[in-house]
């Protein structure tokens, strides 16, 4: 698995991507789950993340990133060729 | 603005060309990612939709030619946002680079879905980028300007101490053959003058 971008946090990283990967194939892909499961490993990490990112001057640019490229889920549909379907 | 096409088929079926899309790094090729990090995910149980917003880090790889331009910065970081579209059978996953975005940004769209014609078994990968190079040109301008005015201040340095070596040695020459004579004569007489008496001339 790939480490974090901030070490301290890979050991957390890896308790989530394990959760969640398990999730995604045996819940998500089959459409059983309604649920974002994995929060309990989900919150330490991203607790750990967001104080790295301030901690690094990571989030200025992905604030700005944000704000320039929001990248909206209209925009994933278009380019998804879905658009147009659902509005029918 | 540039722009990348490509497509390829991966002769795996949908959900698990989307599921190996997580645990993609690391790989033995790709040895410039060297972090992913999810920052936000949020599934929309009414549409099925999984929306995820990854940082990966890449190690640096520009050119030599360029690497002034952005001094000691070894790491660049990219913004990927993902939408896995469980109903629609599509995954879209568009990035761009945090790092050095006022030089050069590169927009990347990438989808995923079931081949048509063999949907249960082969997945087609379409990909898609715009590079934009923008105040690249003035960026450059920029520092070159900055050399040179460093440059032009060094030369000038040395140019007013050439002509001081000239002007010392032509006036030795010129005291010599007293063809300045005149001039400092008639300097001397003007101070003479009686309203210039007193003065500091």
């Amino acid at each position: 698995m790939s480490v974090s971008f901030a070490p301290e946090c890979t050991d957390a990283k890896t308790k989530y991507d394990d959760c969640f990967n398990k999730w995604y194939t045996e819940k998500f892909l089959k459409g059983q789950s309604l649920n974002n499961e994995c929060s309990e490993f989900w919150d330490t990490y991203i607790t750990c993340i967001n104080a790295n990112l301030a901690k690094k001057g990571i989030k200025p640019m992905l604030d700005k990133a944000r704000e320039d490229q929001p990248f909206t889920s209209e925009e994933m549909k278009e380019s998804a060729g879905t658009a147009s379907k659902e509005e029918k | 603005m540039k722009f990348f096409e490509s497509d390829h088929y991966f002769d795996y079926p949908w959900d698990q060309v989307t599921a190996a899309n997580w645990q993609k790094y690391p790989n033995e090729m790709s040895t410039h990612v060297i972090s992913v990090d999810i920052l936000s995910r949020e599934l929309n149980p009414a549409t099925n939709v999984l929306r995820s917003e990854r940082l990966i880090g890449c190690k640096q790889s520009i050119p030599k030619w360029l690497s002034f331009l952005v001094g000691g910065a070894t790491v660049s970081y990219v913004r990927e946002v993902s939408e896995v579209d469980l109903n629609n059978k599509t995954l879209v996953m568009k990035s761009s680079n945090l790092t050095m975005n006022n030089l050069l940004l590169v927009n990347e769209t990438v989808v995923y879905r079931p081949d048509p014609e063999l949907p249960q078994s082969r997945t087609l990968f379409e990909q898609s980028a715009e590079i934009t190079a923008f105040a690249s040109i003035g960026r450059i301008c920029d520092k070159i300007e900055d050399w040179s005015v460093e440059r032009f201040g060094q030369n000038a340095k040395v140019g007013k101490m050439a002509f001081e070596g000239v002007l010392k040695t032509l006036n030795e020459k010129w005291e010599q053959s007293g063809v300045f004579e005149n001039t400092n004569n008639v300097l001397t007489e003007v101070s003479k003058l009686p309203f210039l008496q007193g003065s500091k001339l």
